[in-house]
């Protein structure tokens, strides 16, 4: 009965009207203290909007919408830093899981509510950006207040819908290979050094696979996503995963990309795909069961403690018909609806500055995108070669998005699994997928 | 039965590495107290708790005094339109909470309560299944000591109040504890409407704590063990109550 | 549905003579009630149903596009597929209640120990948050180091991976329904079994009736009104199942798109690949459902409890 309806509640329980009266009474304290708080808040809300002239004299309170619980401490590092300028704007953190982030997000936004500024990433930025729900930062950028070129350019481009840009990245991640070098050295395996190949990356894989299979450890495994898995090895290959109103997926290349891990999991280098659902990849490195786990940057915020943190060793993915990691990055956006849009947009250049950017990357947990702030990030691990993920940039591929990317996402997340496991060949598998997408794309 | 609940709490006590070994632990090796301390310190558990209470209060209170008058109104009063009116009120009890989300936001935007306790608990004052629910138990009740109240002269405001009202305390209970469980412990709708982490719930501040990318086991257990512990509480203490309340309810 | 709706029991007084109307005053008693519902639920239910008519911008602005929604709905696989693991979640949540009967008539014998510490035990999952449950369930399914696994094995079977695996999924998902459910249903079914009279179960003794033939002939037709009043709220909560399912899985689950639920199927097109008016369309289809359903049930709870 767990799923009862909102208005109507589930089944009855009982406790007669003491219950009733018990917590009635329990309450009105509560209550009181409740909705003091709560008209302060609302009050400083609705206050002081906008109309200040210089710009350190604005007043204003702006609502900054985030997802990830654990990035609160370093924001808040970087607010401090904002009102030591912007001494009268307040900003309100609001965090909302990232299962419910977008539903609360498409709520807001159909209601003209969205946070003055907040958190976007490259699969909704074009919804967002096409249907006007974000203020571009061309008046910014031609102030002087946002320089676009100390950012990535792929990430520019991420941001950015028939030329006009929305965003600066606040920081970003790229792809590598986490390694255990205690596994190797357990199974006796070497460890590469410099470039390898797609063949020495299956066969270094499976050597660990063979010879710790009986303590219930794996060679190599992905999230079996598209951003830290199939994408990369998509490019890899040479292969594209959307093309214009075209899906990639029916390209040769393309199932290359697939089939690489297709090949790893039969091998049986890898846990097989239910395994990979019940307990993510990332969990099976933490607890020490997996010698190679293909992730992003920002897994180092999960490595500051325990077992493995002291024996990683992040190495570059390996190269297929050419060198290739998917890169991405969150930006800062402001909401075209925002009502404070001078003092939220004030927020969203203090974010873009080095100065901010320089505090985000100390606190360690994301690699700052603010080009030359970056050190910090390599430096927050020593002898883990976290600089692998720098130099990836070198050859970092955006991430895949479109106008309505979530539509074809749900189509990767349903197909695909089928060919990884071997249930269904590969080509049958992207044949579908390339023609269910190839339709979600015409319908944008 | 009771083992998730008992499982849990041995993990809320474990590391993650002993949640997660292939032999299932039994007890930890070392009671890890720490895991409590970061449940407060990742999330204002106090304020949370509060809310909490205060919204499962209100929203109490509400339904207990609506779903008694309109449940009264459909059982023993005569008006047209009646039949209809009670199917209306009943076919919401079909319809999946996921499904007002939006419309119900824009009303509670459009009447200024975005962020506001009056709209987190606005939506959930109205129950049709506690109006289902107090209509069946008037229904029951017979019929001679309205007569006689009203021989008395009282208006049936006051026969409702006086005469009949006591009589259905027990099913009011029951109304009581299905409004407070699922007061406390409704997700969605408060994660859309707050957006001060202050404001939220603990239904709402526990979810923020789940995260897909990396997960910590045993915290996550210890948040989720203290946000249902009141609730749990009030249950094992009031159990006697509880359960006879409940048991009424099937059973008109 | 409307006046059908009737509760065990209430038949036969309800259609007592009366005075004329009561005038205003059952105005007063129902219009407090009747203005939340109005704004808060039939509102939403009325814009749902219209914009299951148009083609729906993803922020606003919709244009009418007649039946075509419907047209595509009745085509797409993912509706059979849902509805039927709805309908499977729906059976297996069912089995709480003989279950419970069961249980319950263990616990009415007389001389039984801590029956009440029974009950609070089988009643606290019905009590607990489910979002909180469902993280432990998750970690007990766990096909790796998962105890429930660990459990089959010292048995000698090879538990498969609970919740990644297409079928058994949505089974590991309804077995945690029947779970917090059935404490319930053993409360409401106990105090059933209280009202039935000692004598009746004498008398059938000295006829020579075994213990079974007294339940089923004594207790469950005694009982046919409690149970047609849980078998109708189980269905109801239970065609309506997403959190349960959306908690214990995870969102990035790749089983979730072919063990989803009707409600999941409509989340997942309004609010996941952002297409609401498709989305409505299957709202309109699960409220037809349900109310079919209960509808169903209804009448034939009716014959069913009477003629018992």
């Amino acid at each position: 009965m767990h799923q009862a309806p909102r208005s109507t509640s589930p089944l009855g329980r009982p406790a007669k009207a003491v219950l009733a009266a018990s917590v009635l009474a329990l309450g009105l304290a509560a209550c009181g203290g409740s909705s003091t708080s709560q008209s302060t808040s609302s009050s400083a809300a609705s206050g002081a909007a906008g109309a200040a002239s210089a710009s350190t004299d604005l007043k204003a309170t702006l609502t900054y919408g985030l997802w990830d619980q654990t990035q609160v401490p370093a924001v808040q590092k970087v607010l401090a830093g904002f009102n030591a300028k912007y001494p009268g704007v307040k900003v309100n953190v609001n965090v909302t899981p990232y299962a419910d982030y977008w539903t609360k997000l498409q709520t807001q936004a159909s209601s003209k509510t969205l946070p003055d500024v907040f958190w976007m990433n490259g699969p909704n930025f074009q919804l967002y950006a096409a249907n006007k729900q974000l203020a571009p930062i061309t008046d910014q950028v031609k102030s002087g207040a946002i320089d676009p070129t100390k950012y990535p350019k792929a990430l520019d481009d991420l941001y950015t819908l028939d030329g006009v840009q929305y965003g600066v990245p606040k920081d970003f991640d790229t792809i590598a290979i986490w390694a255990n070098t205690a596994l190797f050295k357990e199974a006796g395996v070497a460890l590469p050094t410099g470039d390898w190949t797609w063949q020495q990356f299956q066969d270094t894989a499976k050597q660990i696979s063979d010879k710790l299979k009986s303590k219930g450890i794996y060679g190599a495994a992905a999230g079996m996503d598209g951003q830290t898995t199939y994408y990369d090895t998509i490019f890899q290959a040479g292969g594209t995963v959307v093309d214009g109103k075209k899906s990639g997926y029916d390209s040769a290349a393309s199932q290359q990309g697939i089939q690489f891990w297709t090949d790893l999991i039969k091998s049986g280098a890898s846990p097989s795909v239910k395994q990979l659902t019940d307990t993510t990849a990332d969990q099976w490195f933490t607890s020490g069961k997996l010698a190679m786990y293909q992730g992003g940057s920002w897994f180092r915020s999960a490595l500051t403690k325990g077992p493995v943190s002291s024996s990683v060793k992040v190495l570059p993915l390996p190269m297929g018909k050419q060198k290739a990691t998917v890169i991405h990055g969150v930006a800062n956006v402001v909401a075209a609806s925002s009502k404070n849009k001078e003092a939220a947009q004030a927020l969203q250049d203090y974010f873009a500055s080095q100065e901010a950017e320089q505090t985000l990357g100390s606190a360690g947990s994301v690699i700052p995108a603010y080009t030359g702030t970056q050190s910090t990030f390599a430096a927050s691990m020593p002898g883990a070669d976290l600089q692998v993920f720098l130099d990836a940039l070198a050859y970092a591929k955006p991430l895949p998005v479109s106008a309505n990317t979530a539509a074809w996402n749900a189509l990767e997340t349903d197909l695909l699994p089928d060919a990884f496991s071997g249930a269904r060949p590969v080509a049958d598998v992207t044949k579908e997928l390339a023609a269910k997408m190839d339709t979600a794309l015409g319908h944008e | 039965m009771a083992f998730p609940f008992v499982w849990q709490v041995i993990m809320s006590l474990s590391t993650n590495a002993e949640v997660q070994s292939v032999t299932p632990h039994v007890w930890p090796h070392r009671l890890q107290w720490g895991n409590y301390h970061q449940v407060f310190e990742q999330l204002p558990f106090l304020h949370q708790l509060r809310t909490s209470v205060v919204i499962t209060v209100i929203r109490t209170a509400a339904q207990l005094l609506l779903c008694t008058l309109a449940g009264y109104a459909f059982a023993r009063m005569r008006f047209r339109g009646r039949g209809a009116l009670l199917g209306i009120v009943l076919s919401i009890l079909m319809v999946p909470a996921q499904v007002y989300l939006l419309s119900q936001y824009q009303i509670v935007k459009g009447l200024g309560l975005l962020d506001s306790l009056g709209g987190l608990v606005l939506p959930g004052l109205f129950s049709a299944f506690g109006t289902y629910l107090m209509r069946t138990a008037f229904l029951a009740l017979p019929q001679e000591l309205e007569e006689a109240a009203r021989l008395d002269g009282a208006n049936p405001f006051q026969i409702f109040w006086r005469v009949m009202l006591p009589l259905v305390r027990p099913t009011m209970s029951v109304l009581a504890i299905t409004s407070v469980l699922w007061s406390w412990n409704e997700l969605l709708w408060p994660l859309v409407v707050t957006t001060y982490s202050d404001h939220m719930p603990l239904s709402a501040g526990l979810a923020t704590l789940i995260s897909d990318r990396t997960i910590n086991y045993p915290v996550v257990m210890a948040a989720s063990l203290l946000a249902m512990a009141p609730v749990l509480v009030l249950f094992i203490l009031l159990q006697r109550r509880v359960i006879d309340g409940l048991a009424s309810s099937g059973l008109k | 549905m409307s006046s059908q709706v009737q509760v065990p029991g209430s038949v036969g007084i309800a259609r007592r003579p009366r005075r004329r109307g009561d005038g205003v005053w059952p105005w007063l008693f129902i219009a407090p009630l009747l203005l939340g519902i109005g704004v808060f639920y039939l509102w939403p239910i009325a814009q749902t149903v219209y914009y299951s008519f148009t083609t729906f911008g993803v922020f606003g602005g919709s244009t009418f596009s007649g039946l075509d929604n419907y047209r595509q709905l009745v085509t797409d696989p993912s509706l059979y597929r849902s509805l039927l693991n709805t309908l499977l979640y729906t059976l297996i949540v069912l089995l709480n209640i003989p279950i419970a009967l069961y249980l319950a008539s263990l616990m009415n014998m007389p001389g039984l120990r801590f029956a009440s510490v029974y009950r609070v035990i089988y009643f606290l999952p019905f009590v607990a948050m489910p979002t909180a449950v469902a993280f432990v369930w998750r970690i007990i399914y766990n096909g790796d180091f998962g105890v429930l696994n660990y459990l089959l094995g010292l048995v000698g079977i090879n538990g498969p991976y609970w919740i990644s695996t297409p079928g058994a999924a949505i089974v590991a998902v309804a077995v945690v329904g029947l779970w917090s459910n059935l404490g319930f249903s053993i409360i409401v079914l106990g105090a059933g079994l209280k009202t039935i009279p000692q004598e009746l179960y004498e008398a059938a003794q000295l006829d020579g009736a075994s213990r079974w033939r007294q339940f089923r002939s004594v207790t469950v037709p005694l009982l046919t009104p409690t149970i047609a009043f849980l078998v109708i709220i189980t269905v109801i909560t239970s065609l309506q199942l997403f959190d349960l399912l959306y908690a214990i899985l995870g969102s990035t689950n790749p089983t979730l798109s072919k063990s989803m639920s009707l409600v999941y199927f409509f989340y997942r097109s309004g609010f996941v690949t952002n297409d609401k008016g498709y989305a409505a369309a299957i709202a309109v289809v699960i409220l037809f459902i349900i109310g079919a359903t209960t509808a169903v049930q209804f009448r034939l709870q009716r014959r069913w409890v009477h003629g018992g």
